[in-house]
């Protein structure tokens, strides 16, 4: 299908011609598979490059004309950014890469859609702030990881998820209109995410983002922290063969490993009530033989060993403000590493931390965790108390291994992460597959694999992480968890009765 | 009045409402009532006193779940017994419900605790207006509650929208809460009080911004002198003696915990030193003007007012405008209030990691009606000359409401909003924009 040449007239007087395009070969990029996305999407119809909130309203309007779908784009990295059926547009936000503000006094920062993750982090790190950036790379946006997805970071134990820090949010309704939520509606600045009385936050964002379902977020203020360790660094070498430092007394490195899941939940507990850390993680130990090696041969080669050095590995990170305080905070960390059974790895395998320390602010090379098949997928990525995720994936053990014995999936029964928060009272979790994406077996036992997970935590009554979308088959599963896939339906059904906004 | 027992007693209770078209309005703490939510002469009263049943403590997870009619007096001492406590509001009455609390986004005391607005409510299990029960968060499944076998504490969703945000300062209109779970913390095993004094509030902002971004006190609480005296001081002696301090202080506690607490104690209160001589503050463990040991007041900071009379009935009947500001701007709105606010007596509390300042303005009359209309008449005028400055009416009490709703888009999505969970505008009918 193609726009009615009255639709593509409209939308261009709003853009510009030189920011929509029906041209073939943009078209493909925007359809094609990606290596983190296997699967054709339906061709939109335009792209459209806007400039501003107006410019978004005013398309919104005129899809809601038309009866023509629409859905933002940032980075493509998750199916939601790609279009679902025909007489779809997309809207891709690159020109919409501001950053509006830094306030370091009131700590926070309001960005456009566009904004990634490599622009905004090194400007706020140099004011001495931080936050809690996505673990999905320097090229991932802000905006989406705090408003539409999940944003989960990996070093998030002595923060919180993206949830907690997003502010004041700007959003265009499915009806054109342009929504300001918390202390923006009253014209009191970005720094609050709550509306007077009952909050409107509610609907930008719950567990996870909505990807744009409800609205199109536009702007955003995110809530910086201070930064947990020194502000400045030193790097070495070109990425992706590059080293970074933190120079600093007030900042130390251990990794230890344990042979018992809770263990490790029993140590993170405990360092969470002693209020010690800045970063306590059981890491995945497949993308981490990955990430520590230079190629698919030297990971062949490393992984017999690693295996059997850190299969449940407990990466600490201790920032502090004085070198005082890290002795202390060392002193609690070997003891509770002693009282849970815990074993330090060989300082040449640790020095590799020492070595890489943007693992513990955004991980530069991410992506090259894709090396083996081509493909990731995580599965059972969700939340609760850091002890319930621990028994959720300790019940996982007893059926993995008919998987990795039967050589369906990656023999890598550990294989999977649990990230406490705020000290240790929830932590997410992730069970990540490398799976080749050439291979359709491949994809079949994985899907196998993921389905049996999902009727085991059903069966045990273990929350992971509750259904969302729409559609008859996501609203069954909706009815479990206090049917909230009919109550998000009311919401859309409210805000969006011409359902333009792509599901 | 009615008195549900438990949440399908709410539930019928609502049903019935919902049949006959008459307004609910709930209650769950004993009076005084301050800020008037839960006055509504178009509505009959639910008053959830006998749902007053501590459901959970849970010493390994961190939480507990509580009935609504749960009281701060009930709860601490319970808590104190497992070795935790709550991050609470300053010396609440010991009627107060701490459901209610928590849902008002009263200010709490430990801003490094709280990572958002309504952090520490975790969970909730709520009837809406339409007489569904929903359960928030990993409570909502999967399958029926009694067979969730999580701790049911995750806060987010379910799935993409955050429900327990609507029913947070929502004065009861967008449902009736049956049971809450809430963030509990260790309880210290050793503390240090600090109290910092200054005539001028600024310099006690710019130092709250910088040791609560570096994580360090504990409990951290601004007072003005009028304030510190109405909370603290038992005696006309005591008064007397506190006339003589100066107009704000600052009380910062740092803590340690099991594991080495006096080094800890010790590191932390090097900081306070440190940072207090940066920006020219002296900070002091017991000041001279201070008539009893200061131990008192340390310990009232960790409960709620158990006395006869509580302190903010002491001089009257209180009424209250609360607003929040960005630290930039605390000094200059407090400013600003006094000025239009004769007799104020201001408390400013550091909130979500110090990054916002909750603004709390007290005066107190007889009670009266004239008085009551007069003093919201007051307040809407010095709100109106505030909110250029950057003060904030996030829960709208009295005629706030009229200053903070005029804007038409979220006006409209909010009632969408309502218009879903409560058709038939039962639940406390009027309030708000409702």
């Amino acid at each position: 299908m193609s726009l009615s040449r009255e639709a593509y007239r409209e939308l261009a007087a709003v853009v510009g011609e030189q920011y929509i395009s029906e041209d073939d070969f943009i078209l493909a990029g925007n359809r094609a598979q990606t290596p983190e996305i296997p699967f054709a999407h339906p061709s939109p119809d335009a792209i459209l490059l806007p400039g501003s909130v107006e410019e978004v309203a005013e398309i919104v309007k005129i899809c809601n004309k038309y009866g023509i779908e629409y859905i933002g784009n940032v980075t493509g990295c998750i199916p939601t950014a790609y279009c679902t059926r025909e007489n779809s547009i997309i809207l891709h936000f690159k020109r919409m890469n501001k950053i509006l503000e830094i306030n370091a006094e009131d700590r926070y920062a309001v960005i456009e859609p566009g904004v990634r993750h490599v622009q905004l982090y090194p400007e706020v790190r140099k004011l001495g702030l931080s936050y809690t950036a996505a673990a999905v790379g320097p090229g991932g946006s802000v905006l989406v990881n705090f408003c539409a997805t999940g944003g989960d970071h990996h070093c998030q134990y002595g923060t919180s998820r993206p949830t907690r820090y997003l502010l004041g949010v700007e959003m265009v309704l499915p009806n054109g209109e342009i929504l300001r939520t918390g202390s923006l509606q009253t014209d009191s600045g970005w720094f609050c995410p709550e509306s007077p009385g009952p909050s409107l936050r509610s609907i930008v964002k719950g567990y996870s983002g909505n990807s744009g379902k409800l609205g199109i977020i536009t702007k955003c203020a995110v809530a910086l922290d201070r930064c947990k360790g020194p502000a400045e660094f030193r790097a070495e070498g070109l990425s992706p063969h590059h080293k970074i430092y933190m120079d600093s007394d007030c900042s130390s490195v251990y990794v230890f490993n344990y042979k018992s899941i809770q263990d490790v939940c029993d140590a993170i507990t405990k360092l969470g009530e002693a209020e010690t850390c800045a970063t306590v993680q059981k890491y995945f130990y497949l993308p981490l033989t990955l990430m520590m090696t230079e190629s698919a041969n030297e990971f062949w080669e490393k992984w017999p060993e690693y295996k059997k050095i850190f299969p449940m590995p407990l990466v600490v990170h201790i920032a502090t403000h004085s070198a005082r305080e890290r002795e202390y905070e060392e002193k609690i960390l070997f003891d509770v590493v002693e009282e849970t059974h815990g074993t330090r790895i060989p300082r040449e395998i640790e020095r590799w931390w020492e070595e890489h320390m943007d693992y513990f602010m955004i991980v530069a090379r991410l992506q090259s965790v894709l090396r083996l098949g081509g493909s990731w997928l995580p599965i059972k990525t969700g939340a609760e108390s850091l002890q319930h995720m621990c028994d959720v994936y300790d019940q996982t053990q007893t059926f993995i291994h008919d998987y990795t014995n039967a050589g369906k999936i990656f023999d890598a029964p550990a294989n999977y992460q649990i990230i406490p928060m705020e000290y240790g009272h929830f932590a997410s979790s992730e069970l990540l597959f490398m799976w080749d994406r050439k291979d359709p077996q491949s994809f079949r036992y994985m899907a196998e694999f993921s389905q049996r997970s999902k009727e085991e935590d059903l069966k045990n009554h273990a929350y992971v992480m509750a259904p969302y979308g729409f559609g008859k088959a996501v609203q069954e599963q909706g009815a479990l968890y206090s049917h909230c896939t009919d109550w998000l339906a009311r919401v859309k059904d409210a805000l969006d009765p011409n359902y333009t906004l792509d599901i | 009045m009615l008195f549900p027992e438990n949440v399908n007693d709410v539930r019928k209770i609502i049903l019935e409402a919902r049949e006959t078209g008459k307004g609910l309005v709930p209650v769950s703490s004993g009076p005084p009532h301050i800020h008037g939510g839960s006055a509504n002469p178009d509505a009959e009263t639910v008053c959830f006193s006998r749902m007053d049943r501590i459901i959970k403590i849970d010493r390994r997870s961190r939480y507990c779940r509580i009935e609504p009619g749960v009281t701060f007096g009930d709860l601490i001492p319970k808590l104190a017994e497992s070795g935790m406590r709550l991050n609470m509001p300053f010396l609440p009455r010991a009627n107060k419900s701490v459901a209610a609390s928590v849902l008002e986004r009263e200010g709490v005391l430990v801003p490094k605790y709280q990572y958002d607005y309504p952090d520490p409510l975790l969970t909730v299990e709520a009837v809406f207006g339409t007489g569904d029960i929903m359960h928030t968060g990993s409570a909502s499944g999967p399958g029926p509650v009694e067979e969730n076998r999580s701790d049911m504490v995750l806060p987010w969703g379910p799935a993409t929208i955050d429900y327990y945000r609507l029913f947070t300062a929502a004065q009861g209109t967008m449902g009736f809460l049956t049971w809450a779970t809430m963030k509990t913390e260790v309880k210290p095993s050793l503390g240090s009080l600090f109290f910092i004094l200054s005539d001028e509030l600024k310099p006690l902002t710019e130092l709250a911004n910088d040791i609560c971004r570096n994580r360090v006190p504990d409990e951290i609480i601004i007072l003005d002198r009028a304030s510190f005296t109405d909370a603290f001081a038992d005696s006309a002696a005591e008064e007397e003696a506190l006339s003589g301090a100066p107009e704000w202080i600052m009380l910062c506690r740092v803590c340690g915990f099991d594991r080495y607490p006096e080094e800890r104690v010790s590191i932390y209160e090097g900081y306070v030193e440190d940072a207090c001589a940066r920006f020219g503050l002296t900070c002091e463990k017991q000041p001279s003007f201070l008539p009893f040991p200061a131990e008192k007041a340390e310990k009232m900071l960790m409960d709620c007012d158990r006395r006869e009379v509580y302190w903010k009935e002491r001089r009257g009947v209180r009424k209250e405008l609360l607003m929040l500001a960005p630290p930039s701007k605390t000094p200059d709105i407090v400013s600003a209030a006094r000025a239009e606010i004769p007799g104020a007596e201001i408390i400013v509390q550091p909130q979500v990691q110090g990054r916002a300042f909750r603004i709390e303005i007290g005066v107190y009359g007889d009670g009266s009606e004239g008085y009551a209309k007069d003093t919201d008449d007051l307040f809407l005028n010095a709100a109106k000359k505030l909110m250029p400055l950057g003060a904030y009416f996030d829960r709208p009490y009295g005629r706030l409401p009229e200053l903070v709703y005029p804007e038409p888009v979220s006006l409209e999505v909010i009632r969408k909003l309502k218009g879903i969970f409560d058709p038939d505008h039962i639940l406390n009918p009027g309030k708000l924009c409702f």
